[in-house]
């Protein structure tokens, strides 16, 4: 018998047919199963890995998740605004948070943006430290699928360090490598 | 540092933010944690305050962000980070953008909301009235200047043709009706039918 793990790539077929799996009960969940696993995934990574290594795991799931969110889910062929106002409502409409986009500098590509009432942190304790590393890597690979260039997120503010929104900082930094 | 802590108190409750409690003179260790608290409080209350007061006179850009942490500041930092949304969206909606939606802001969503709708859709009746107005305009500008017609039968001359050949001249009806589309019906008029038809009136 064959005991090793398969090699896995993601797809977005891998998320299944919900209509199919979930007849009675539909696509949602509670934010509750949603916390329940990333907390809890979270602390095991970091017992494993350590905490820098655990943040830099769930940034690089989020990016992928981000590129196939967009991929799948958006339309990239719209100009920026509209392609903003698009992702505002997808956002809103899979309950994953409201996004407001605060500021856009098209020359240099950099962008600030506010997610509230997110998946990953409101309504969280202040504990002073910024939580969002798996959205900081959502948005940055949306940003990269839309443009096809390489983009650093950084979250600013946090429920987690005392905001009441999440506020993320994006910048450019190159061209996407290639394949 | 009790008495000293209650005046501070007193100024912050007054609307001012007060200078920094001494902790190094504190009688205990409790002492210095409360004059540390108190410490932080001020602290707070003055980026609060210098962060809330350009913000009310509509200073939204140029800001300078309370640090994390500021739990005393995070409803105003929720406001400005709405505001700025706001200016984005409204700068996207004056370039001619009516994609953009504001989501749960109470009422000013939905005014907010329908002045894009309304917009939209008055700015599309304005190009469809634009649209026939220059339709219009054409067809006029089709039938200005000098048309030559002939003194007896009425029939007009094509433009840049022969006056001496006869099929140069096209009569008036078909000549109308293909500059304007406007379609003939014939009758005849009362002095007409007398020149005609004398016999029979």
């Amino acid at each position: 018998m064959n005991t090793s793990q398969p090699t896995r790539t993601f797809s977005w077929e891998s998320l299944g047919d919900l209509q199919l799996g979930r007849p009675n009960l539909g696509p949602m969940a509670p934010v509750l199963a949603y916390r329940l696993m990333q907390f809890t995934l979270w602390d095991v990574l970091i017992g494993e890995f350590g905490p820098e290594k655990a943040n830099d795991l769930f940034r690089r799931a989020g990016n992928l998740a981000g590129k196939e969110f967009c991929h799948n889910l958006l339309d990239k062929n719209l100009p920026f605004s509209e392609f903003v106002a698009q992702l505002q409502k997808v956002l809103k409409e899979q309950r994953i948070g409201l996004m407001r986009m605060e500021r856009v500098d098209l020359e240099t590509m950099q962008f600030t943006l506010t997610v509230a009432e997110d998946l990953d942190c409101s309504g969280l304790p202040c504990t002073d430290e910024v939580v969002c590393q798996y959205d900081e890597g959502f948005i940055a690979g949306i940003l990269e699928e839309y443009t096809g260039k390489v983009f650093h997120v950084t979250e600013t503010d946090c429920w987690a360090s005392g905001a009441r929104v999440c506020r993320f900082s994006a910048k450019l930094i190159g061209d996407a490598p290639r394949d | 540092m009790i008495k000293e802590a209650r005046d501070k108190l007193a100024v912050l409750l007054q609307g001012k933010v007060p200078d920094a409690l001494e902790t190094e003179h504190c009688a205990s260790e409790e002492e210095r944690q409360l004059a540390n608290l108190l410490n932080e409080l001020f602290t707070y209350m003055q980026e609060v305050h210098q962060f809330i007061v350009p913000l009310s006179q509509g200073n939204i850009s140029d800001l300078t962000l309370p640090p994390p942490r500021n739990f005393l500041s995070s409803p105003f930092k929720e406001l400005h980070s709405r505001l700025m949304h706001l200016t984005w969206q409204a700068g996207r909606v004056a370039q001619g953008d009516y994609s953009q939606q504001i989501d749960f802001m109470g009422d000013f969503s939905e005014a907010f909301n329908k002045m894009i709708v309304s917009l939209d859709r008055n700015e599309r009746e304005l190009k469809i009235k634009i649209a026939e107005l220059e339709t219009a305009l054409s067809r006029i500008s089709q039938l200005e200047g000098i048309l030559p017609i002939c003194s007896s039968c009425k029939r007009i001359r094509l433009e840049g043709a022969d006056p001496g050949q006869q099929d140069s001249w096209e009569a008036i009806e078909s000549y109308i009706t293909a500059k304007t589309q406007t379609m003939f019906s014939h009758g005849l008029c009362p002095e007409c039918v007398k020149a005609l038809y004398s016999d029979f009136t």
